[in-house]
């Protein structure tokens, strides 16, 4: 039987990416037709691919999008004057 | 004029290392001191610190953290501390430290914080006794948050907490998550002293500005919501600086 793309399965994605070593609260879980779209940002694309390959691995019956980003690191350019 | 540095929710593990440190190093030539507001590691274990201390240490500006629920995962909260002291990070919970900085006293009190949300939506401290120790919780936190920051002399007063003070800050999160985000008693324990300004982080999701109930600033530095290694805010400004910003 192929894994039913359901809130049931989110809720079980989000589970898995919370209690293992990928430890990302923050990753999205929408489901578009027979796929799921994974969104959100992280600190490296190694956790992207961890979160991908974890994902792939449960589920292997569930085709998988992932637009997770990378977070940018980059020096600010600009100064908040707080008043 | 102060300027400060701040940053929250890095995250910080090996995969990590060196993704900071470029900004990092051109960080004293802008700012003089740096805030991290929380979630500073994976999973709050050693390792995880001592990558942090690596990546976020040895800066040649003061260092001034406070912890988030990350850090807390792996119950080692006390030895993450004592690594991030040791590395010469100052780390404060439910107290307060005074930085000496181009003349003036910078006052920073800290504390994680923790959930229970805001007014009209928010737990109270009734029924079960997991309910009673949940908001028991938030009240003695906000409550050592109030006693920091009336505790500090300073010329310019900083509250750092990790769960937010306001929902302002929280707008793009899903409302349903609001009260595990942040509690209304961290904004009431900010209005209760002169404080300047207020940094959070651990809403990903959220927006970066908001002003509690009181009139005080808030910015939710979380990584993901400034998307860059850390945003520089200016206090004490004299007159001329503003003229020069203001033309
Ligand atoms: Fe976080
Ligand atoms: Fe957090």
């Amino acid at each position: 039987m192929s894994t039913q793309l359901d809130e049931y399965l989110e809720a079980e994605i989000q589970s898995l990416l919370t209690d293992g070593r990928v430890a990302e609260l923050g990753i999205t879980v929408n489901r578009r037709e027979h796929l799921l779209v994974l969104g959100g940002e992280v600190e490296s694309t190694h956790r992207r691919d961890e979160i991908c390959r974890q994902i792939n691995q449960r589920f292997p019956d569930v085709q998988i999008v992932c637009d997770i980003g990378i977070i940018r690191a980059s020096a600010p350019s600009e100064v908040e004057e707080i008043s | 004029m102060i300027r400060i540095a701040a940053v929250g929710d890095v995250h910080v593990d090996k995969d990590v290392l060196g993704r900071f440190r470029p900004a990092l190093e051109e960080l004293p030539g802008h700012a003089d001191a740096l805030l991290i507001a929380g979630d500073l590691t994976r999973h709050g274990t050693v390792d995880e610190a001592r990558c942090f201390a690596t990546e976020f240490g040895g800066l040649g500006v003061p260092v001034v953290v406070v912890l988030g629920n990350h850090d807390h995962q792996s119950d080692q909260q006390a030895r993450v501390t004592e690594v991030l002291t040791d590395s010469g990070i100052t780390v404060l919970e439910g107290d307060a430290t005074v930085l000496e900085l181009n003349g003036h006293r910078l006052g920073i009190a800290g504390v994680k914080g923790f959930g229970g949300g805001f007014a009209g939506a928010c737990a109270s401290n009734f029924g079960e006794r997991e309910m009673k120790e949940f908001v028991g919780t938030t009240e003695v936190i906000a409550a050592r948050l109030e006693e920091a920051l009336k505790s500090v002399q300073c010329d310019a007063l900083v509250a750092l907490t990790h769960y937010a003070p306001v929902p302002d800050t929280l707008l793009g999160e899903p409302l349903e998550i609001y009260a595990f985000l942040g509690c209304y008693q961290l904004g009431r324990a900010i209005d209760a002293a002169p404080t300047a300004l207020a940094l959070h982080g651990h809403a990903h999701h959220g927006s970066e500005r908001g002003r509690t109930p009181g009139g005080v600033p808030v910015r939710n530095v979380a990584h993901p919501v400034i998307k860059q290694a850390y945003n520089i805010y200016q206090l004490l400004s004299e007159t001329v600086d503003t003229e020069l910003i203001s033309t």
